[in-house]
C-alpha cells in the first residue's frame, strides 16, 4: 500500500467521519428521544447562577452527579435515569468521587449548613479535603446553595420543603429557653427509643473510639469540649447543642442514638446512620454522654444479654 | 524494507551549526514545552498538595483545586507533551523528506499563536471562565485560537510534504499529518465550537460528545505524534531498518479506526445506549491490535540493539516511553471491562492511569524527541547528559510511583464503597497515599527545572564558553 500525502490525510478524514456518524451521529439521533423524568424541573435564575458557579470553581472534578445502577443497595436514594439529565448544559457527570455524589444532594442539609460548609468545608465535616469557598461573595454563596439545594430538582424540592417545616419548629424550640427546647428534642424521640440506655458498657476502649468518632464527625459543631460553640457555631441556627444542657433532663442513650443516627431535620445536625455503624453510634453517644454531660445510661437495666467481649 | 531516509547518509547534521532562522520552528516549540513542563508540574504538584492541606490556598479563588486542576491538565497536554511532540516533528519532518520546511516565519507565528492560547488558558482557567467539560475547558475565543494553530501546523508541514525530494513518505510523516489534521477537526467538534455561549450540547449527547472528544485527545493527539517520534528515533538510534512497513500501516489505520470507538467508555454506568456501550467495549478490547501492532514494530527494530538505546539519551526516553504504552494500554483494555470498572470508576486508579499514560508515555516520548533533535537543531551536543539522566531517573521513578500509590488507593476506595462505606469515611483511608503522591509529585517537578535547564544551556551557549 503506497501511502501518499493525499492518501494520508483524506482517508484518515473519510475514517473519522465514518466513525463520527457510528459514535456521535447515530447516539444523538438515539439520545434526542429521551423524554424528561418525573423529577424534573426547569430551574430558577438564582439555581442557574449557581450552576455556573460550581462550574468555574470545578466542583465537577471531584463530584460525580451519576448515580449508579449498582450503588443501589449501598446507600443510593435513586439510581440516575437518561431523563433527568435533558436540561442539563453542559451535563455534569464529573469522573471522580474525592468527594461524595451529589445527585441528590438538595434537602440533605438546610441552607445554613451549607453556608458553613463552603465558608470552610472543615467546619462541618472536620476530615472533609475540600478547599475553602470563602472567596465566594455573601451573593455568590447564596446562588450555589441554591443549586445545591436543587439537585435532586423534584425530589430535592420536597426535601427543601422537610427542612423548612422543621427549621421553623426547632427555631421556636429554640427560642423557648434550655428546658423547653430539650424537651421538644426529647419528644420528637420515639417513646420505645427514649426508654433504652446504652446497651454498651462504658469502657476505655470505648470511650477512646467514640472520641476518634467525635473528632472525626462532631467538633465542627459541637467543639472540643462539647460546648456547642466549634468554629461552625457562627453560621448556624438554631445554633449547635452545648451538651451540658442536657444533664438531668431526661437524656438518655437510646435518645442520644437516635439523634445521632437520623439527624435533626431542619437543624444543622445531620444523620450519621449512613457513615457510622450502629457500634460507632452507640459509643459516640456514650463518649458524648461521659465526658460532656457527665451522666451516663451505659450498661444499667435493661441491658439484655452482655456481648461476648465486654468487660 | 523500508527504512528512514537517514539525512545526508552519514552526514551528520550536528557537526555542523545551522545557519540562524532555521529550524526556528522546532526550537520554538521545544522551548515551549520544557517551560510550561515546568508550570505544569508546579499546577500538579500544588493541586496534589492541597488534598493533603485543603487550607493552603486560604481564600485565594485563582488557587483553588478546582481550578489548578484543569490547569495542570490543559498544560501538560497542551502545553508539555503536544509541543514537545511537535517541536521534535518539525526537525523530523523536512529531514525525513529532505526539504526545508515550507515556512519558519509561518512556524514562529504558530509558536507564539500556540503560547497565547496557553497564557490565555491558564488565566482564563485560574479567573474561573471555563465551559466546565473535562479536556473542553478553555473558552471559545481560545478554542478558535487553538482549531486555528493546528490548522496553521497543517498548512505548513503539509506544504513542505508537496516541496519534498524525497518521494516515500516514511510512517512517521502519517502520524503526524493525520494527527493534526484530525486533532483540528475533533478539536472543534468536541468543544461545539458551533454554539461559542456554552460549548456544550445538553444531557446526554453532550457526554457522548465530550468523551469521544476527551479520550480522542489521547487517541488522535498524543498517541500518533508519539508514534511519529518513536518511529523516527528508535530506528535512527539502532542504526536498523525499520522492523516491518505492513505492521505500519497495520497499527497506523487500525489505530485511527479502532481508537475513534471507545469513548464511551468513560460512560458506562452512565445511561447511554447500551449498544455504543457494546461498541466502546469491544473496541478498547481491540485496541490491543494498534497498540501491539506498533510495538512489535518498535521493540523488532530494537531487538538485540538495547545498548544503542541506551547509550543514546533521546532513544532511551523515547523507548521507555514504549514499555510505558504497552502497561497503559494493556491496563486499559482491562479498565473498560464493565466487572472491571465497578471497582476501578471514579476513584484514583483512573488518575494513576492517567500518569502513566500522559507522563509514562507520551510524556517520556517527547522529551525523548526532545533530546534526539535538540543536537541537530542547535548544532551542539546536549549540554550536559548527566542532568538528562538524572531527569530521566526522576521521572520514571515518580509515574511508577504515582501508578503504584494511587492504584493503592483507588482500590481502598472502590473496594470500600463496593462495601457501602460512604466517601467520607474513605477520605482518612488515603490520605497516607496522597501525602507520598505529593512526594513523588516533588520528583516531577524538578525534572522539568532539570530539563529547562539543560536544554537552555544547550541552545544558548555562554559567550565564550566551550563550543
Amino acid at each position: 500500500m503506497k501511502m501518499t500525502p493525499a492518501g494520508v490525510t483524506f482517508g484518515s478524514i473519510a475514517v473519522l467521519a465514518a466513525v463520527v456518524f457510528v459514535v456521535v451521529v447515530l447516539p444523538y439521533a438515539d439520545t434526542q428521544k429521551t423524554r424528561p423524568s418525573e423529577i424534573v424541573r426547569r430551574r430558577t435564575p438564582e439555581e442557574a447562577l449557581g450552576r455556573r458557579l460550581y462550574m468555574e470553581n470545578g466542583c465537577v472534578y471531584c463530584h460525580s452527579q451519576s448515580i449508579r445502577a449498582f450503588d443501589w443497595g449501598m446507600g443510593a436514594q435513586r439510581v440516575a435515569k437518561a431523563g433527568d439529565y435533558v436540561l442539563d448544559r453542559p451535563i455534569l457527570l464529573g469522573s471522580a468521587r474525592t468527594g461524595p455524589d451529589l445527585s441528590q444532594e438538595g434537602g440533605e442539609h438546610p441552607d445554613d449548613w451549607h453556608r458553613a460548609h463552603f465558608v470552610n468545608p472543615r467546619f462541618t465535616r472536620p476530615l472533609s479535603i475540600m478547599p475553602p469557598f470563602s472567596f465566594l461573595a455573601e451573593k455568590e454563596a447564596s446562588h450555589l446553595i441554591r443549586y445545591v439545594q436543587s439537585l435532586g430538582m423534584k425530589a430535592a424540592d420536597r426535601r427543601m420543603a422537610r427542612q423548612k417545616r422543621w427549621k421553623a419548629a426547632s427555631v421556636e424550640a429554640y427560642e423557648a429557653g434550655p428546658a423547653a427546647n430539650v424537651a421538644w428534642l426529647h419528644d420528637q424521640i420515639p417513646a420505645g427509643w427514649r426508654a433504652v440506655p446504652n446497651p454498651y458498657p462504658t469502657s476505655e476502649a470505648g470511650l477512646a473510639r467514640g472520641r476518634k468518632i467525635y473528632q472525626d464527625f462532631c467538633l465542627g459543631c459541637h467543639s472540643p469540649i462539647g460546648d456547642g460553640m466549634g468554629p461552625a457555631q457562627p453560621f448556624l441556627y438554631p445554633p449547635p447543642l452545648n451538651f451540658t444542657i442536657l444533664k438531668g433532663r431526661g437524656i438518655s442513650g437510646g435518645i442520644l442514638y437516635y439523634q445521632i443516627m437520623n439527624g435533626i431535620t431542619g437543624t444543622a445536625m445531620p444523620y450519621f446512620k449512613k457513615d457510622l455503624e450502629s457500634e460507632k453510634i452507640w459509643e459516640v453517644g456514650d463518649y458524648v454522654a461521659v465526658t460532656f454531660i457527665g451522666q451516663s445510661d451505659a450498661d444499667t437495666a435493661p441491658k439484655g444479654i452482655d456481648a461476648a467481649y465486654e468487660p | 524494507m523500508p527504512t528512514p531516509p537517514f539525512e545526508g547518509k552519514g552526514k551528520r547534521p550536528a557537526d555542523e551549526i545551522p545557519e540562524p532562522g532555521r529550524y526556528a520552528t522546532a526550537r520554538g516549540f521545544c522551548l515551549t514545552s520544557a517551560f510550561w513542563m515546568i508550570v505544569a508540574a508546579s499546577a500538579g504538584l500544588l493541586g496534589a498538595t492541597e488534598l493533603i492541606a485543603p487550607d493552603l490556598p486560604g481564600s485565594l479563588a485563582w488557587l483553588s483545586f478546582g481550578r489548578i486542576r484543569p490547569v495542570h491538565i490543559n498544560l501538560v497536554l497542551f502545553g508539555f507533551v503536544t509541543p514537545g511532540l511537535l517541536g521534535a516533528a518539525f526537525y523530523y519532518v523536512p529531514r525525513l523528506l529532505r526539504t526545508e520546511l515550507f515556512s519558519e516565519r509561518l512556524g514562529r507565528l504558530t509558536v507564539l499563536a500556540w503560547n497565547g492560547a496557553l497564557v490565555a488558558i491558564v488565566v482564563s482557567l485560574c479567573m474561573g471562565y471555563t465551559q466546565g467539560r473535562e479536556y473542553a475547558e478553555p473558552v471559545w475565543p481560545i478554542d478558535v485560537l487553538v482549531v486555528g494553530a493546528f490548522g496553521l501546523i497543517f498548512f505548513n508541514l503539509a506544504l513542505t510534504v508537496k516541496n519534498r525530494e524525497e518521494p516515500l513518505l516514511y510512517v512517521s510523516i502519517w502520524y503526524v499529518l493525520a494527527a493534526v489534521i484530525l486533532t483540528a477537526v475533533t478539536y472543534a467538534l468536541g468543544n461545539v465550537i458551533w454554539r461559542p455561549d456554552s460549548g456544550a450540547l445538553s444531557g446526554i449527547p453532550d457526554a457522548i460528545l465530550l468523551w469521544f472528544y476527551g479520550h480522542n485527545v489521547f487517541g488522535l493527539l498524543l498517541t500518533p505524534l508519539s508514534a511519529g517520534v518513536a518511529y523516527y528515533v528508535i530506528p535512527r538510534a539502532c542504526r536498523a531498518p525499520l522492523y516491518s512497513h505492513t505492521l505500519s500501516l497495520l497499527g497506523f489505520w487500525s489505530l485511527l479506526v479502532i481508537y475513534t470507538h471507545i469513548g464511551t467508555h468513560h460512560l458506562l454506568q452512565v445511561p447511554v445506549p447500551t449498544w455504543l456501550k457494546v461498541i466502546a467495549v469491544t473496541d478498547s478490547v481491540a485496541m490491543v491490535i494498534p497498540v501491539m501492532a506498533f510495538l512489535i514494530n518498535i521493540w523488532y527494530t530494537a531487538r538485540g540493539r538495547l545498548g544503542e538505546i541506551h547509550a543514546d539519551i533521546g532513544a532511551k526516553f523515547v523507548f521507555t516511553g514504549t514499555v510505558m504504552y504497552f502497561f497503559v494500554s494493556i491496563q486499559g483494555s482491562m479498565m473498560s471491562l464493565p466487572q472491571v470498572q465497578r471497582v476501578t470508576h471514579f476513584n484514583n486508579w483512573v488518575v494513576g492511569h492517567a500518569h502513566v499514560g500522559v507522563l509514562g508515555f507520551a510524556g517520556m516520548i517527547a522529551i525523548g524527541g526532545l533530546y534526539a533533535v535538540l543536537p541537530k537543531i542547535s548544532g551542539r551536543p546536549l549540554f550536559s547528559r548527566f542532568l538528562a539522566d538524572l531527569q530521566y531517573w526522576l521521572i520514571l521513578i515518580g509515574v511508577t510511583g504515582f501508578t503504584v500509590v494511587l492504584t493503592v488507593a483507588g482500590l481502598i476506595q472502590g473496594n470500600a464503597w463496593l462495601n457501602g462505606e460512604t466517601v467520607y469515611r474513605v477520605l482518612g483511608e488515603i490520605h497516607m497515599y496522597y501525602i507520598v503522591r505529593a512526594g513523588l509529585g516533588l520528583m516531577v517537578f524538578s525534572a522539568a527545572l532539570i530539563g529547562m535547564y539543560n536544554m537552555a544551556r544547550t541552545l544558548f551557549p555562554r559567550k565564550g564558553g566551550a563550543p
